[in-house]
């Protein structure tokens, strides 16, 4: 089965006439970790928009799942998010108010599916942090003392818990230095692939790309530019 | 569960500033508690000034006016009634006792008031409570006098001091009744009436002062001694009002409209309950101007409240994207700032009713020593309820302008806010 599967999927602004996104036909297979690579200005964001449920598309297909998401309302596709996909960004992943643990766990309280796939959720919580590399010591600090490599794995483990089909993750190591860099991706990689959970990748870093099995030039499947 | 759990520690995260603007809730809520607090004991102690008597009579004039300076011993009378008159209606069938006033003298500015012994026998305030003496007794002779509560504590009088009475109601007057001191035999308990400020003497003892005087000044060369006049005959010719019980309090009416359709003189009888009442919403404007002063003050409260949440939204721009991306819906974002503000007034009012009960608690001796106003404890009644009530419903209804901008940018900035 495709995790994702887009055919003519299309992308304007209101009032504008030119699309910024048209994708004549694009999928992704289960399992199949994606590298999508793409400057600023080739649609990477309204893709990952689009794909998030965030924004609808103006017209085509867009499947993700089996599931018909082109012609689902925006609560549909809250409720598809929360079940379905665990979303990485940048940086800054954490809510500073909660502890390491907690952020860990939310998408559970936001997913009765993802909360009934992990269990006891604290366990399931620590479990992911270990095997991330995140020990008993740094579980306890505050969000707001870890370093930036610490916070990013810990958004990896909160993006995992509940077991998530599709992980989105919007240049995760943008913000690390090389090495953390290295590692950060084979603990994803390694954790992503114990749950069977598939991996799409957005980054403009070609170095990275060396991981994926697949890598897509954004520029190439977005017909509008 | 979860918004309210993450509400609260996004509180708890920001407690210095969210403090402040509690308190600022807490302060306007407990000024707006306060103020109808006051107002309402204002008023029963008011209304407590007088109590069991059934009429005030006194010469033909407003009964505003008849009860303003027989109760209150404010203003002047402009018109005695006869002795006879009053002898006559005191032995009215249906009239249990009287109490004779007679007003026109002043000590330092405290009025003296003219009666004789029943008044501490008879005269009722607050919830039927009778006079009670702190030292001393009533007068029994001529030039004995009884002081209320803060005569003697203002002007440090106690037992056995001397006092000369001036003519007239000023505080410096310069014809004084210096031949015939008073001494002090009574010094009355705090009342929290206009009692606690009144010296009292007897009907005799004002005759007395005034029996070498012709209208309104001493005669030249014709003076009588305070001893000489003592024993001479002092039944007084007028008196100012007196106050009325009756047997039966159902004769009330019949006998207010006897007294009004007196052939001999133009009287006056009032019901003091119902002058009082007319009394007190005359002078009552004074309470909606206290209201709309302390709602601008709750108003200058929530805004702050508004101001506080307004300029957390773009710092919490990048708590909302995160929750968007783990699946809360917009709504969601929108309640979580509902909530924040429902919390923050909560709070507020809660630390509000806390205040008012404790300044209470903490004031009340003091008022009651100092004014002898017995303040009750405070309680939120069904009024404070509602007002409360009314307060929540309206920082939610402000609360909805930071919660809709959250709930639109929430929708714009999706997963990608770069801040």
């Amino acid at each position: 089965m495709n995790i994702v599967e887009l055919k003519q999927l299309r992308y304007r602004w209101k009032g504008q006439s030119k699309d910024v996104l048209h994708i004549p036909e694009f999928s992704i297979a289960q399992g199949e970790h994606v590298f999508l690579r793409g400057e600023s200005g080739s649609g990477k964001t309204t893709l990952l928009n689009l794909l998030t449920g965030i924004i609808a598309p103006t017209s085509g297909e867009m499947r993700l799942l089996g599931q018909e998401l082109h012609t689902a309302s925006s609560m549909v596709k809250d409720r598809f998010r929360a079940d379905h996909m665990g979303v990485i960004f940048q940086q800054f992943n954490l809510l500073p108010y909660l502890s390491v643990i907690e952020n860990v766990t939310l998408p559970c309280h936001f997913s009765a599916r993802r909360k009934q796939k992990a269990g006891d959720i604290k366990q399931s919580a620590i479990q992911l942090l270990d095997h991330l590399q995140l020990h008993e010591n740094i579980r306890k600090s505050l969000v707001t003392e870890l370093s930036v490599g610490q916070q990013q794995r810990v958004a990896v483990a909160r993006a995992l818990i509940g077991q998530p089909e599709i992980i989105i993750a919007d240049e995760p190591t943008s913000a690390l230095d090389t090495n953390t860099r290295n590692n950060f991706i084979q603990l994803l990689f390694s954790q992503a692939e114990a749950q069977d959970s598939t991996i799409i990748f957005v980054s403009h870093d070609p170095y990275i790309a060396d991981y994926f099995p697949r890598v897509v030039e954004i520029a190439d499947i977005n017909e509008a530019l | 569960m979860i918004l309210l759990k993450l509400t609260w520690r996004s509180l708890w995260n920001r407690r210095i500033s969210i403090t402040l603007t509690l308190l600022s809730i807490a302060i306007s809520i407990s000024l707006l508690l306060g103020v109808e607090y006051i107002r309402k004991e204002a008023k029963s102690s008011f209304l407590n000034t007088i109590s069991s008597t059934d009429l005030v009579v006194g010469a033909r004039s407003g009964p505003v006016q008849l009860l303003l300076y027989s109760v209150f011993r404010i203003g002047n009378a402009t018109n005695n009634i006869g002795w006879d008159t009053y002898q006559t209606l005191a032995d009215h069938k249906r009239v249990a006792w009287t109490i004779p006033l007679s007003l026109g003298d002043s000590h330092k500015g405290f009025r003296v008031l003219g009666t004789n012994q029943d008044y501490f026998k008879y005269y009722r305030y607050a919830n039927k409570q009778p006079l009670a003496f702190s030292q001393g007794e009533p007068f029994s002779d001529v030039y004995g006098a009884v002081l209320g509560a803060e005569v003697a504590k203002q002007l440090g009088y106690t037992l056995e001091s001397s006092i000369t009475l001036a003519h007239g109601a000023g505080a410096t007057s310069f014809s004084e009744h210096k031949n015939k001191p008073f001494h002090i035999v009574g010094i009355l308990k705090p009342t929290g009436t206009p009692i606690d400020r009144t010296v009292h003497v007897s009907l005799e003892g004002i005759e007395a002062i005034h029996i070498d005087w012709k209208a309104g000044a001493p005669v030249a060369g014709f003076e009588i001694s305070a001893e000489k006049a003592s024993r001479m005959h002092l039944e007084p010719e007028t008196i100012t009002a007196f106050l009325v019980g009756l047997k039966s309090r159902s004769a009330t009416f019949r006998v207010q409209r006897e007294i009004n359709e007196y052939p001999q003189e133009p009287l006056l009888a009032v019901v003091p309950g119902i002058a009082l009442a007319e009394l007190w919403q005359s002078i009552g404007q004074f309470e909606v101007v206290l209201r709309i002063i302390t709602l601008f003050v709750l108003i200058a409260g929530l805004l702050g409240m508004l101001t506080t949440l307004l300029s957390t939204l773009n710092e919490r721009r990048r708590e909302m994207a995160i929750l968007r991306a783990i699946g809360a819906y917009p709504w969601q974002i929108f309640l979580l700032l509902l909530l924040e503000a429902l919390i923050i007034v909560i709070l507020g009012c809660l630390l509000g009713c806390l205040l008012v009960f404790v300044g209470v608690q903490f004031a009340q001796p003091w008022v009651t020593a100092e004014y002898g106003l017995h303040l009750s404890t405070w309680l939120p009644s069904a009024d404070d309820a509602l007002l409360l009530l009314l307060v929540t419903t309206l920082a939610i209804l402000l609360s909805t302008l930071p919660a809709l901008i959250a709930y639109r940018r929430t929708l714009q900035d999706g997963l990608t806010v770069k801040v």
